[in-house]
């Protein structure tokens, strides 16, 4: 038997009239034909759909019957054939979650190529993140102008109401000197009163020096620099090392350099932003998926887009008036629609001036949110009439408005029928973030 | 997060040329540019943008970085760079979905596997066609069988081997015709598929261009997607082709913006249409129908005749019959899908299921009316000698002859066959019929439906699945349709048609956001001399072309 043909003998899949066809393999074969010839009957129904069958023979029927089920084809043999992998346009995937980057497997790379030399920003001012030992800040220091006064602090407070008592203190217990309240920077021994009601910031002070001269720094050369175990620093620098760890002890990770000139630097030793004092915890490639609760976008679940009642649904026709039925999903509110949804709107139109009985398009911008928005919390006289007895009962209510209502009763319900039919109001809005895990 | 500056949405963002830029750059270590983003970059941490990798993220992203830029790659080499790498999968045409497992097919390297492909070159323009066959080819070069189902003509024409079935479809068809390399096609005279290829068979160029009805459709400032708020206007009452290269923004304009305004408008449908500022001419229409190959049915109890209202006209023909009236049988007595007539073992399938577990289901033909679908008594009431299963068992051709009497039937059956759809049998469940097959179904329903002339029609590749004389035949009953007042509108990229068409809207000159602009508009011969126009140049070598070129 040759094995450098497939041959297909006595096909007579569908419409095939018993053909014999040998394809030579290693090549390029097309099949051509009008539609409906049997081009895809000998193709995909005939060739393929052995190849797969074959395989798929080879395994237990146990595991056959997770997979498609598989027709003989109408074929007396075919010989020649390797495995076969169809690819047509069929069996395209429409989940929502399926996009160019993950069928193609690029997204995957890029989560990890994101998780492993992205740089972290705070994702509430976008300043870059540094993790930095304290050796880097240290050298970043010392990279200062020679001469330059610099004040080392540990953050203890920072923007919180109270009078801090314990912590002036335990600072002088510790035996620090000087404390930074609000930017001012006070003896401890000194009386400090702060206003218990106001937000407060406080740093200690740990050490206050000057940037030593190049030549001054000791054994800061090159070949020093390989033998650690030479603790024989200038004083200066070992000063600053000093001053440094103990200032990233007290202030937990974090601390402040500022320089004569008012410039002030911030370093921290973790990964968080050190203005807004958001920690990012450890980031993993799962950060970026936005499938994943780890770094898909809350509101839209990732999905870029989402659900929204969309006003241009609910009122359809401007030219009618809320009498007349201008709000679609509340019916002929006006007229013999919902009792309460009727009396609540007349009562929202006489507290606020306006009519139901005007057109839409002519009430003001205002009005017309009031209705759909509601009145934010607002109460507004409500007379209510009862049928029969002629008992007049008032009080005041809210009113949500249409669409924080029919948002509201899409969440509750826990009917299917009540669903689709405000879903009929909804349209697909793309969602702010666009899919963008939010610390990303 | 952010990468040389960029966060990881905006990179997804990107188109996957511009993507591959992007990755090219990382690798050789050099600031990327921002001229070819997709979309404009809200540049948050402008100072990082010119940045290049460190040597330490450098030595960690290497590996990474190859396997991005090889991915990338495969995507540039199957005509997909327009795509963004955040587009939804669910969005992409059929064609598009499949280039996109070629390239990752390609990326696996696997070597002695059959692959089947049906129809790779569908949604790809002239231009681009040839880097799918590079890309085949090399599949084919490592090691692997390709089989190919296929009517473009340049894909045809790079085959090693070709196998020509027919001669007919359906029962015509079945058998190979002809096969072996392209000369042996070509040499081959009962082979429809090598006249073409010799140009001994041709479409031919239209002698004349339709006018129209001097008035237009006009849309303006189309925005959705790429478009460039471009205003574009129709003739009304031509056949009109929109064109362009994968990605230019033609689905954007006709299916997302013109389909759905005009249902909008016309239809009350919900659909949101994309952005425009205005259509005009919206009063001179009062139909918009849009016909795709989608299935007329997923039932086996659908076929021609239920679609396109002939059954309906045959059984109260069957009704009016003196023996089915001294029964007092009405016209639902020969639905199958109703009980009174119908088989009640099978409940009118004809065939029985019988399920076997981890086995594939069998299918058994009814015992009980043999495969028939009708009841005995029902089955007794003959028009002309046949009862209503044998007439349903009938192609349209015969049915053609045996109804000649009968006026609406026959005005139907005559449609239905004018679109090359004579083979067929009148209850063929519409399961079995080919995606081009129910297509012409769906025009030959247009067809037979009396003509407003203010309908327009919207067709996206209708050539798919097309054989050269099919095309002929479709091209043949859009014609019908615009002779008679209609508007047709065409998105393809098929020559043949656009050849064909009174009136072609160029959009380009690129994909994504290179595209969205319009090219030219006019007739095919001022397309042609269009110097910006991609298809102009593909087009002007086909109208100078005249038949018997034997390549």
């Amino acid at each position: 038997m040759p094995l450098d043909e497939i041959f297909v003998k006595g096909a007579r899949q569908h419409n095939l009239k018993d053909i014999d066809v040998a394809i030579p393999r290693d090549r390029f074969v097309v099949i051509t034909g009008l539609s409906g010839s049997g081009k895809s009957s000998l193709a995909f129904d005939t060739i393929y759909a052995e190849g797969q069958r074959r395989y798929v023979e080879s395994l237990s029927a146990y595991a056959r019957q997770f997979l498609g089920q598989m027709d003989k084809p109408d074929v007396d043999y075919i010989s020649g054939l390797s495995p076969a992998i169809s690819i047509d346009q069929k069996g395209g995937s429409h989940n929502p979650r399926s996009t160019v980057g993950t069928v193609t497997e690029i997204y995957d790379y890029l989560r990890l190529l994101y998780a492993r030399v992205g740089r972290p920003h705070c994702p509430k001012c976008g300043r870059l993140i540094q993790q930095q030992r304290a050796e880097q800040i240290v050298d970043s220091v010392l990279e200062l102008p020679p001469g330059t006064r610099i004040m080392l602090l540990a953050p203890l407070v920072k923007g919180r109401k109270g009078e801090y008592h314990k912590i002036f203190e335990d600072i002088r217990r510790a035996g620090f000197v000087r404390v930074r309240v609000d930017g001012v920077v006070h003896d401890v021994n000194d009386e400090i009163k702060l206003d218990r009601y106001k937000m407060h910031t406080i740093e200690v002070v740990v050490d206050r020096l000057v940037v030593p001269r190049t030549e001054d720094r000791g054994l800061r050369t090159e070949q020093d620099d390989l033998s650690p175990q030479s603790s024989d620093l200038s004083p200066d620098v070992g000063r600053i090392a000093d001053s440094v760890e103990q200032a990233l002890k007290l202030g937990s990770g974090t601390m402040i350099v500022t320089v004569a000139d008012g410039e002030e630097r911030v370093y921290s030793e973790q990964f968080a932003c050190v203005v807004c004092d958001i920690s990012l915890g450890e980031i993993a490639p799962r950060n970026f998926s936005f499938n994943s609760p780890h770094g898909a976008c809350p509101d839209c679940t990732g999905l870029g887009h989402r659900l929204e009642i969309d006003p241009a649904l609910v009122i359809m026709n401007r030219s009618l008036s809320i009498a007349e039925g201008a709000i679609v999903p509340w019916g002929r509110a006006g007229v013999n629609g919902n009792a309460w949804y009727r009396a609540i709107l007349a009562a929202l139109a006489r507290h606020y001036g306006f009519s139901t009985r005007t057109p839409v398009s002519e009430l003001s911008q205002r009005h017309l949110d009031l209705v759909l928005y509601g009145t934010g919390g607002e109460r507004i006289p409500f007379r209510h009439e009862s049928r029969h007895g002629g008992r007049v009962h008032e009080f005041k209510v809210q009113f949500e408005g249409v669409i924080p209502n029919l948002e509201r009763r899409y969440r509750e319900t826990e009917s299917e029928y009540i669903r689709a039919d405000i879903e009929r109001y909804m349209a697909t809005r793309p969602c702010d973030l666009q899919g963008r895990p939010p610390e990303a | 997060m952010t990468v040389v500056g960029r966060p990881i949405n905006e990179v997804t963002s990107l188109s996957i040329a511009a993507a591959l830029e992007l990755f090219t750059a990382l690798e050789e270590r050099r600031p990327f540019k921002d001229a070819r983003l997709a979309r404009p970059a809200r540049a948050r941490w402008p100072k990082e943008r010119g940045l290049v990798l460190t040597d330490r993220e450098f030595t960690i992203a290497r590996q990474i970085l190859k396997e991005i830029w090889a991915r990338l790659g495969f995507l540039v080499d199957v005509g997909l760079e327009y795509l963004t790498l955040d587009r939804t999968a669910g969005t992409l045409s059929g064609g598009e979905a499949q280039r996109i497992r070629l390239a990752t097919q390609i990326g696996s390297g696997l070597m002695g596997v059959v692959y089947i492909l049906d129809e790779p070159s569908i949604g790809l323009h002239q231009r681009d066609n040839a880097r799918l066959i590079r890309t085949l080819k090399r599949l084919r070069d490592i090691g692997n069988t390709l089989i190919v189902v296929e009517h473009d003509e340049e894909t045809i024409r790079s085959a090693d081997h070709i196998v020509d079935m027919g001669p007919g479809a359906g029962e015509h068809g079945g058998g190979v015709v002809a096969a072996g390399t392209l000369e042996d096609v070509i040499s081959c005279p009962e082979s429809l598929t090598g006249q073409f290829l010799s140009g001994a068979r041709s479409i031919p160029v239209p002698p004349s261009r339709r006018r129209g009805s001097g008035k237009s459709l006009r849309i303006k400032g189309a925005r959705e997607n790429n478009l460039k708020g471009i205003d574009v206007s129709i003739p009304l009452g031509t056949f009109a082709c929109v064109t362009g290269v994968s990605g230019s923004g033609k689905s954007s304009l006709i299916s997302q913006v013109l389909y759905r305004a005009l249902a909008q408008a016309l239809h009350q449908a919900r659909d949101r249409a994309g952005a425009y500022d205005s259509i005009e001419g919206l009063e001179l229409l009062d139909k918009v129908i849009e016909i795709d190959q989608s299935p007329i049915g997923r039932t086996p109890r659908s076929n021609p005749a239920t679609y396109t209202g002939l059954f309906t006209p045959i059984r109260e023909l069957f009704a009016q019959v003196p023996e089915a009236r001294i029964r007092g049988y009405l016209p639902g007595r020969f639905s199958f899908n109703v009980k009174g007539g119908r088989c009640e073992a099978c409940e009118g399938d004809g065939i029985l299921k019988i399920e076997m577990q981890f086995l594939p289901d069998v299918y058994v033909p009814c015992e009980v009316c043999k495969g028939r679908r009708y009841n005995r008594e029902t089955l007794e009431v003959r028009y002309k000698g046949r009862n209503i299963a044998e007439v349903l068992d009938m192609t349209v051709e015969e049915a053609l002859g045996f109804f000649e009497a009968i006026p609406p039937v026959k005005a139907k059956l005559q449609t239905l066959y004018d679109v090359g759809l004579g083979y067929i049998h009148l209850g063929q469940p519409a399961t079995t019929l080919s995606g081009g097959e129910a297509q012409r179904v769906k025009l030959s329903a247009e067809l037979s439906r009396r003509a407003t002339g203010r309908t327009i029609y919207i067709l996206d590749e209708p050539t798919t699945g097309l054989h050269f004389a099919d095309t002929g035949k479709l091209l043949n009953v859009l014609a019908r349709l615009a002779d008679a007042g209609n508007t047709v509108v065409v998105i393809e990229h098929n020559l043949d048609v656009i050849k064909t068409a009174d009136w072609i809207i160029d959009l380009g000159p690129e994909g994504g956001d290179a595209g969205g602009e319009v090219i030219g508009v006019g007739t095919p011969e001022q397309l042609a001399e269009n110097p910006r126009s991609f298809t102009g140049q593909f087009l002007r070598r086909v109208l100078n072309e005249r038949p018997a070129s034997v390549a």
